[in-house]
């Protein structure tokens, strides 16, 4: 059986702070209980060659932006694996990041409460928008500032983004400072921005 | 909070069904004033929650979110796993964690 050790993600491109975690692949051929399923994401090796032809953007996301750590059979796997497939479901997965940008936003007019949780889905839903915009016109862009590196670059304040990234890290780290109510109400009204923008990355794909 | 939520090519409902449940899980937590909210239900954000209310980790309340947590597949915090076909929602156990919450919540 072999297994395949990876790093990937922002410490391969050293976009790295104080929040920043190191993002950990083990590619195995079975059951593997002896890896740490919280520090490790762990794919079989038939799953892993699955995501590369049919040119999943976490495919994309390894070929650009993985690091070989440890091989017990002295090959490295993803870098044999070659160049994924083609990326072809920017369309469903623009309507996906779509919807959560829209129930997310509805969610924060709606309440007072859950807003970082809330903005921290804005983040995802803008991120993922721009990364898989990126994707689509074969020019990868992975970094957490992916909407403001595509073109069209969403057109918004960069102090707010930062709060969306704030929350994005207490949400999935439980790591910074609380967000306070000017903070999201800047945010929130940063946000309306971004419906256009999406509609824009739309049709410039579908041009 | 780097890996990517991405879901490409599988079914379109499945990521929003699953950041639907978060959500209403988190409305239902937050219900209960309390010092800090709860941000998400990944492990860095429960261990936050727990701490910053100064509840006990192995209350029952924790016990409950920590295990929605696990089945919504958000506690690994590796987030492109939240993508794959092979993490099915399974609704009808998150519906019950999420009314059992709901009682612990009412009750506190």
């Amino acid at each position: 059986m072999s297994t395949h050790l990876y790093a990937f993600g922002s410490v391969c491109r050293g976009e790295i702070d104080r929040g920043s975690d190191v993002d950990l692949l083990a590619c195995v051929d079975g059951p593997a209980p002896h890896i740490d399923p919280e520090k490790y994401s762990i794919y079989r090796h038939d799953r892993v060659r699955a995501l590369w032809n049919e040119g999943n953007p976490f495919a994309w996301h390894l070929h650009l932006e993985s690091k070989l750590l440890f091989s017990s059979d002295g090959e490295d796997f993803l870098t044999e694996l070659g160049r994924p497939g083609r990326y072809r479901h920017f369309g469903s997965d623009a309507r996906k990041f779509r919807t959560l940008f829209d129930q997310s936003y509805a969610a924060l007019n709606e309440s007072v409460r859950c807003t970082t949780f809330h903005l921290s889905c804005i983040f995802l839903a803008i991120r993922n928008s721009a990364t898989c915009y990126s994707l689509a016109q074969e020019r990868p862009v992975f970094s957490r500032n992916s909407p403001f590196l595509v073109e069209p670059a969403l057109i918004m304040d960069e102090a707010a983004f930062a709060i969306l990234t704030r929350a994005r890290l207490l949400s999935t780290r439980g790591f910074g400072e609380n967000l306070s109510a000017e903070e999201v109400a800047r945010t929130q009204k940063a946000v309306e921005t971004v419906p256009s923008w999406m509609d824009l990355l739309w049709s410039q794909a579908a041009s | 909070m780097d890996g990517l939520a991405l879901e490409s090519g599988g079914v379109m409902s499945e990521f929003n069904n699953r950041i639907d449940a978060q959500r209403q899980i988190l409305a239902i937590v937050n219900m209960a004033s309390r010092k800090e909210e709860l941000y998400g239900l990944s492990v860095g954000a429960i261990d936050r929650w727990t701490h910053a209310n100064g509840l006990d980790d192995g209350s029952e309340v924790v016990c409950a979110i920590r295990e929605v947590a696990a089945k919504l597949f958000f506690l690994a915090n590796k987030s492109q796993e939240q993508v794959t076909d092979e993490y099915r929602l399974r609704a009808v156990e998150v519906t019950d964690l999420a009314l059992r919450i709901r009682d612990l919540v009412d009750a506190d």
